[in-house]
């Protein structure tokens, strides 16, 4: 028997679940295997890992705020990527987006922070964040439009301009230089949290961080964005087909320019989160949420709702495996990363049994030649 | 003597895309040493069958004999090794890579090193076939007859018996078809097998020793050519005896809707694709444009839907300049265009998106406020589905799921429902069957009749002598004159679309193109002109 | 004085050669990957793989030969991950790409701090490899004033590199396996139909690739004569390397040159204030120029090169026509 593949027209829902479930257990049980070899109970390891050190804790609320800070900015930058993904612009430059706008948030809390209230300081900090990193994200959309430049390798490239700028400001003691501590001799940021900082709000001992209220009113609103308005039905038709958008009327450079300038803004709205709940710099400060939401919307295939579940997924296994690495000391933390990319690389393969299905080749038919 | 056993021989193939039935339970034999046609309509399976002939397919059932032998054929390099070499459609060539190189990437025993003598033994291999063919040259630099040629000599340097050569005709002019049919039965002389896939009936009855017929991916029979005629071969083609005595109902005529005045476009090459061209349309006619595939057909219609810039030249739709004006500003004047290009879904609807979804594509920005108008979309796409007989499960299924006749009804519906004055129309009903395609014709007509004015951009010079008023026709971006569909004859337009006959001066009184009653100003003409005197000093 | 004069620019050579050898490597192998129409993404992650398990093969064996070996295994063996993901699953190149990066960063520091916790010792403690690693003069060549030294006076491996990238050059341009390679990444239904098995192509030139780019990882460890604890890895050279692919017009021959430019401003942020010393007169202002200024030089150049180019539209880019783009026979 022959056995070809073929593409498969339609996936019902429940198969897809199944499958990819069955991708996330395959690459659990592979890290398992690894566990086990090196002395580690997997299951107390995973069961550490996936209620992040919560269980039997008197200060879980602490590791439930802790990971809320890691979920906030992966589920807002892996949303805002999923708006140019949407109309097929491969922006890979979320790492670049989100430096710009943690720069420029951290410029607004140095500068205003000790003048303004610290509700206008936040505004302001949001809105250059969002501004900043808007404009970074554009560039490469307006040379996309205009002279058709590769957009993956160009926002690629943006990546690492800004993150040498920020290294620059890092690690460059000068009079002009305010990001940096004045008391310390060796150069190291400086730290604003005590003037300005996003406030909680406390349910018993928990501190709901308004980030976190604005991540899912955000969330909500990019749903409705996409689904529902006018723009939102042109990033669709544009990403179906660009040529069917631009004889309909629509102005494609235009719609191209807005959604990637939309995109970066709220990436710039992450970083601001970012920076305004950790209340310093960091060269560190993106903690990689711009390649790993680029690898969380695909997976989500844009779905709004789905990416919010992934990010919680992923938040967990990243802040998870740090809380483990504390009880089992022999596992280091970078663990995490190789069984997210074990997960990636299962589910990748899954993802091909949903859109192929092999079959069997039937021999036969009827023997009614024409000869 | 003992018979010799068949070249190729295909039983019960069936091969599924999806829910689309491309070949449903297919035989085929080809003899050694004939030509064998290929007849069917657009979309009747021929190239699927063929693919799977030549290794791109394999088929979901069924079984294939070369020289007796049953095979499997489960890639383009196991046809290779049996002696199938297939030209395809749509040139599979290396556009970067010399001719030679596109010949010698696939040479079995090549060797390891590129060596500069490939081209000698490329150039005098292709003499040795009898062809002339430059081996240094670039594919990008060559012209469409060019590519085919190197096709065709690489197939029979790869050593195959068999050739399949689909829709070699489509791209050539009469001298280069003339040409190819030399080579194709020179070819049979010296043993070879061939299967042409053609929907041309003259070029069937030209060249080939039998027809095998296929019908919405059954196959019917095959005959011999010597015993059959047109007439046969048309009613096995379409199933019954095509009535092309599509209405051509008489509409009063209005001043022109449309008119076009010395136009110039160029391609994305930015080479010339149309050449000061001149025409209008007035309101209930239905304007044919005919041409060979690629002579400015595309550009034009894109040209008038505001999609690309033009050169020169004047566009006035009822007195209105519209050079310049963005497609909207275009629609919204009532000049509406439906583009079916070559894989149906690329312009004009988004596969991905639901009826709905396409219904609203064009007038989305009108509903109030920032959110789009759902409802009234599905209301327009049920009425669509109702009065264009649209089978689809309902109006929330993507458009890509649709089979092509429905696909285009979607498109046209949604056009005729924006209420244009112009329709500009090109292929509607490539790739249908034939009663999608009355339907379509159908739906044009009664537009004709509300006074529309309908450009219809088309390949059947049949369909378009039955359906058309007149007939435009093109020829590598030049008009050849503009005749009357019931006065014309097929040759008159064959010789035309080869430029073998102008007759675009044909009345002396008057250049051809230009309206009598036209609504073009004289500033308008006078800017035409100072264009025209812009450009004189220019060259 | 002039001597030391002299002697600042020698060695201001010899360490653009010396530091930047990992870029030739992973941007050789990059551009074989990138010739058959993938797009990988991972060169970062799979110079860590071969960074770590050549580091560990080569100890364990005290020998170069074995640690070279298992570096160029372990990059193949991240390759085949991608080529199955890819050619034969189907999977998004540049979803694929990262991951494998974030994957392979997770290897090497999941079993470098590991060997942390058991303080292996490092690469210079073990006689064969560093004797392996000695610089090895040309003879004539590197006798020639002020670059002989600089130039003509290196360890095998950076020899290798020249020598692959060469080879490579060669293989792609004058063989008829490089040949049928360039038809796979330009338009591999074309190949497929004269009958090239475009999937064993790929598999072959995206295994032979990333295996290239697993040497460039095990040379920066060398190279630092690193223990773990002394770190044996660069953070950014994988992605640097993608940027020289493009300035390099995917021309392994010119990735030589490309590497000796970026790695000039490489070495600037590292020696700049030396030739500064050296040269107060002329090149004094160097000691003023930041040295991220350097570090960010090599993209803000490649993200020229990409406008430039695209501005000028496709001819006589050597960028593979179907890059990114997965082949499927049946697609219809």
């Amino acid at each position: 028997m022959r056995l070809h593949v073929v593409k498969r027209d339609h996936c019902p829902l429940w198969k897809k679940a199944c499958l990819y479930l069955l991708a996330v257990l395959s690459a659990l049980v592979l890290g398992g295997i690894l566990l086990l070899a090196m002395g580690v109970d997997p299951l107390a390891y995973y069961s550490r890992m996936f209620t992040m050190g919560m269980v039997g804790n008197k200060i879980a609320y602490k590791s439930m705020e802790n990971y809320l800070k890691v979920f906030v900015p992966l589920a807002v930058t892996s949303v805002a990527l999923s708006l140019a993904f949407k109309m097929r612009f491969w922006n890979i430059g979320g790492e670049g987006q989100f430096i710009v706008g943690a720069i420029a948030a951290a410029t607004v809390a140095f500068q205003a922070g000790p003048v303004l209230p610290q509700g206008v300081t936040l505004v302001l900090m949001c809105l250059a964040a969002m501004v900043c990193a808007g404009v970074y994200g554009s560039i490469a959309a307006v040379l996309k439009v205009k002279f058709g430049t590769n957009e993956t390798l160009m926002t690629l490239m943006l990546n690492y301009v800004a993150l040498y700028f920020l290294t620059f400001l890092g690690e460059t003691k000068a009079d002009w230089n305010f990001y940096l501590d004045e008391t310390s001799v060796r150069p190291i940021f400086a730290n604003f949290g005590k003037t300005v900082s996003f406030p909680a709000f406390p349910i018993g001992k928990f501190g709901l961080n308004l980030c976190v209220i604005l991540t899912f009113v955000l969330g909500v609103l990019v749903f409705v964005y996409l689904k529902y308005t006018k723009q939102g039905y042109e990033i669709a038709v544009v990403g179906d087909s660009a040529g069917t958008a631009h004889y309909a009327g629509m102005k494609v450079n235009t719609i191209v320019l807005r959604t990637v300038f939309l995109s970066a803004c709220l990436i710039g709205l992450a970083a601001a989160f970012k920076v305004g709940t950790a209340g310093i710099l960091s060269t560190a400060i993106t903690d990689d949420v711009g390649w790993t939401g680029i690898i969380v919307a695909w997976l989500a295939q844009m779905n709004t709702a789905v990416i919010f579940l992934v990010s919680a997924l992923i938040g967990m296994l990243r802040y998870g495996s740090t809380v483990a690495a504390a009880t089992f000391s022999q596992v280091d933390s970078s663990f995490a990363n190789m069984l997210q990319g074990a997960i990636l690389f299962l589910v990748l393969a899954a993802d091909f049994f949903i859109r192929f299905q092999i079959v069997p080749v039937k021999k036969g038919g009827k023997a009614n030649g024409n000869g | 003597m003992a018979q010799q056993p068949n070249a190729i021989e295909m039983r019960g193939i069936t091969k599924t895309f999806g829910s689309v039935v491309a070949n449903q339970d297919v035989n085929l034999t080809l003899r050694q040493g004939e030509i064998l046609a290929l007849l069917g309509e657009n979309g009747s399976g021929k190239t699927t069958l063929m693919n799977m002939l030549s290794g791109i397919y394999k088929p979901d059932a069924g079984e294939i004999l070369v020289e007796g032998k049953a095979v499997s054929i489960d890639s383009p390099q196991d046809a290779k090794r049996l002696g199938i070499g297939m030209v395809h459609q749509h040139f599979k060539l290396v556009d970067v890579f010399s001719a030679a190189d596109n010949i010698w990437m696939g040479k079995e025993k090549a060797g390891f090193r590129l060596k500069k003598d490939r081209y000698e033994e490329i150039r005098s291999m292709a003499q040795k076939f009898g062809f002339d063919l430059d081996p240094e040259k670039k594919v990008r630099n060559m012209a469409v007859s060019e590519k085919q040629t190197l096709e065709i000599i690489k197939v029979l340097y790869y050593g195959a018996k068999v050739i399949i050569l689909d829709e070699p005709t489509a791209v050539l002019t009469v001298q280069e078809i003339q040409k190819l049919f030399g080579v194709l039965r020179r070819m049979k002389e010296e043993g070879h097998s061939i299967i042409i896939i053609t929907h041309k009936l003259n070029e069937v009855m030209d060249i080939s020793d039998r027809v095998a017929i296929l019908r919405k991916g059954e196959y019917i029979t095959t005959v011999d050519t010597a015993s059959t005629n047109e007439q046969q071969l048309t009613e096995y083609m379409v199933g019954r005896k095509i009535d092309l005595n599509i209405q051509r109902p008489v509409v009063e005529k209005k001043r022109p809707l449309l008119e076009i005045r010395d136009l110039t476009i160029r391609n994305d090459e930015g080479a010339v694709a149309i050449d000061h061209v001149s025409f209008y349309i007035r309101g209930g006619e239905i304007l044919g444009v005919a041409g060979i595939a690629g002579c400015g057909q595309k550009e034009l219609c894109e040209a008038i839907a505001g999609l690309r810039p033009i050169q020169s030249g004047l566009m006035i739709h009822k007195g209105d300049n519209i050079v310049g004006l963005p497609p909207k500003a275009i629609l919204e004047k009532g000049i509406s265009m439906s583009f079916i290009p070559e894989d149906r879904l690329g312009m004009g609807l988004a596969p991905s998106l639901s009826i709905t979804d396409n219904m609203i594509l064009k007038n989305y920005a009108s509903a109030k406020g920032p959110f789009v108008d759902r409802k009234g979309g599905r209301e327009d796409a049920l009425r669509v589905i109702q009065e264009l007989e649209v089978v689809t499960p309902s109006t929330e299924t993507p458009v890509r799921r649709l089979s092509g006749g429905n696909v285009q009804k979607v498109l046209l519906g949604r056009e005729i429902k924006a209420g244009p004055n112009v329709i500009v129309t090109a292929y509607p009903v490539r790739g249908l069957d034939i009663n999608s395609s009355y339907a379509i014709y159908h739906i044009l007509n009664q537009q004709k009749q509300d006074g529309v004015g309908i450009l219809f951009v088309g390949e059947d010079l049949d369909v378009m002598m039955a359906l058309c008023d007149k007939i435009m026709v093109l020829c590598h971006g030049k008009v050849m004159g503009v005749v009357h569909a019931h006065k014309t004859t097929k040759e008159e337009l064959g010789l035309m679309m080869t430029g073998a006959l102008d007759l675009s001066n044909k009345y002396e009184d008057k250049p051809a193109g230009y309206a009598k009653d036209t609504n073009i100003s004289a500033q308008e003409l006078e800017q035409l002109q100072r264009q025209r005197e812009e450009k004189g000093e220019e060259e | 004085m002039e001597m030391d004069k002299l002697g600042v620019v020698t060695s201001f050579l010899h360490n653009i050669v010396v530091y930047n050898i990992p870029l030739l490597y992973g941007t050789t192998g990059e551009i074989i990957v990138e010739k058959s129409g993938s797009l990988n993404l991972g060169v970062e992650g799979i110079m860590a793989v071969g960074a770590i398990f050549g580091y560990i093969a080569g100890c364990y064996a005290n020998s170069l030969g074995v640690g070279i070996l298992t570096s160029f295994l372990a990059g193949a063996l991240c390759g085949l991950i991608f080529a199955v993901l890819t050619v034969s699953l189907q999977a998004n190149q540049n979803i694929t790409g990262l991951t494998l990066t974030t994957f392979g960063l997770g290897v090497y520091f999941f079993v470098g701090n590991g060997l942390k916790s058991i303080a292996w010792p490092a690469m210079n403690d073990y006689p064969n490899i560093k004797n392996g690693f000695a610089d090895l003069p040309i003879p004539g060549l590197s006798q020639i004033p002020l670059l002989g030294k600089g130039l003509f006076s290196h360890n095998v491996l950076v020899y290798l590199a020249v020598v692959i990238a060469l080879c490579m050059w060669w293989y792609m341009n004058r063989t008829t396996p490089g040949l049928r390679l360039r038809s796979v990444g330009e338009n591999p239904a074309a190949a497929d139909s004269v009958g090239i098995n475009v999937k064993r192509v790929q598999y072959l030139h995206i295994c032979l690739g990333c295996g290239i780019m697993g040497i460039g990882g095990y040379y920066m460890g060398l190279n630092m004569s690193g223990s773990f604890n002394s770190s044996c890895w660069i953070n950014g050279y994988g992605w640097i390397a993608v940027a020289l692919v493009i300035f390099a017009n995917w021309n392994p021959a010119l990735a030589i040159l490309g590497t000796f430019v970026f790695g000039f401003f490489n070495t600037l942020r590292v020696s700049g204030s030396s030739l500064a010393a050296a040269f107060p007169g002329p090149l004094g202002w160097l000691a003023g120029v930041p040295t991220q200024l350097y570090q960010a030089l090599p993209f803000l150049i490649t993200a020229v090169v990409l406008v430039v180019t695209s501005v000028r539209k496709r001819e006589g880019s050597g960028l593979p026509a179907s890059l990114g783009l997965n082949y499927f026979r049946e697609e219809r």
